[in-house]
């Protein structure tokens, strides 16, 4: 039987760097492709993938918050998180979320077919940086991923970080509205929420808190005339 | 018409996802391959490609260095610069160090093909904000 594979990332270069990369192996098949987070949840609940691919810095829902509603909604989906970094937090949230693999973008011609793999084989995939991150929590050492740690502001529901998403990437209260099927009227109401839960007073420290959070990601500028040997650029 | 691609970025996924797209037409064929600038340096001067595709942000050297060197030592291979900065000032300094085309990643699965054709024949490829300008010359 053919393992049903769905590849979501927003830029549509990578995509078909990991679908020709997939398709390479005997057996398997990209059963769909999604550019954005909203799209790959229901691609996912429509489709019903063997093993579900998702890059963390997409638009309108990262990858992060498509695993949480996808494993909220069916906790027997297999989940691959793909990530430019492998920050502990971010690395925290994914297995939080219930990811079972973990794959850094610049590794993942290496490391993406052993973590379809693993996961074809109800085994669970991590970078070293993860598997030592796991060894330390279980071990109960200082930086050990831990559940219980109190978050540093109170937590948003998953409807505010979608929201709080969207309002980060610049859209308006009636554009996110359209984008949920919700009223503008309910749209504010969340953003009101938001703002005072976290103690906010306006959007610019709404889209700090969204990009310390991972939330949402964005590219770093480059430093072109200062130093042009620098690799930042 | 054949065309010989030397295809830079530090990202092997984002090769593959490139190198996919460009064999896809006829003639064009990807010759080589290289994750930062000083490789892309080596194998400009060594493999002497028609077209690079190359990204500006890369361990080692970056781009707009590597696109200086290159201009200097292989002055009839052509540069298209494939980078995530969608801003105008860097296409400035990509053009300003020698590059013929400037595409935006986030589009290139669009604008990929139009622009090393243009490059190919040595005219100007530039696409900002999801807009593309084709120059003679």
């Amino acid at each position: 039987m053919r393992l049903r594979i769905l590849v979501a990332d927003d830029h549509e270069i990578v995509r078909r760097g990991l679908c020709s990369l997939l398709q390479k192996h005997e057996g398997w098949e990209i059963c769909g492709e999604a550019a954005d987070g909203r799209d790959a949840v229901e691609k996912a609940k429509q489709l019903k993938p063997d093993v579900v691919i998702l890059d963390v810095g997409m638009p309108n829902l990262n990858g992060l918050d498509a695993t949480r509603q996808l494993m909220q909604y069916d906790a027997n989906f297999k989940i691959i998180v793909l990530t430019i970094t492998d920050s502990d937090q971010v690395i925290r949230e994914a297995l939080d979320a219930g990811a079972r693999g973990f794959v850094l973008k610049s590794d993942a011609a290496r490391d993406l077919v052993s973590a379809v793999e693993a996961l074809q084989h109800k085994r669970m995939f991590f970078t070293p940086r993860v598997n030592d991150l796991v060894l330390a929590g279980f071990l109960d050492k200082g930086h050990a991923i831990s559940r219980s740690e109190p978050p540093s502001l109170p937590t948003l529901t998953a409807r505010e970080r979608e929201i709080t998403q969207l309002l980060a990437e610049g859209k308006s209260s009636k554009e996110v509205a359209s984008l949920l099927n919700l009223s503008t009227k309910t749209v504010e109401t969340h953003r009101s929420n938001i703002m005072r839960k976290l103690s906010f007073h306006s959007i610019r420290d709404l889209v700090v808190y969204a990009i310390k959070n991972n939330i949402i990601q964005i590219d770093m500028p480059p430093q072109i005339k200062n130093n042009p040997g620098s690799p930042a650029a | 018409m054949t065309v010989r691609i030397l295809l830079v970025d530090d990202h092997p996924i984002v090769r593959q996802g490139l190198k996919t797209l460009l064999e896809g037409r006829e003639g064009w064929q990807v010759i080589g391959e290289a994750s930062d600038g000083i490789e892309a340096v080596e194998k400009a001067q060594h493999l002497l490609p028609d077209v690079m595709v190359l990204d500006v942000t890369m361990p080692r050297m970056n781009g707009l260095e590597a696109c200086r060197l290159i201009r200097k030592r292989a002055p009839g291979l052509e540069i298209l610069f494939v980078t995530q900065h969608d801003s105008a000032q860097m296409m400035r300094e990509a053009l300003d160090a020698g590059a013929r085309g400037y595409v935006v990643k986030s589009n290139a699965a669009r604008d990929l093909l139009e622009a090393v054709e243009a490059v190919s024949q040595h005219r100007t490829f530039t696409a900002l904000h999801g807009r593309a300008i084709i120059a003679s010359g």
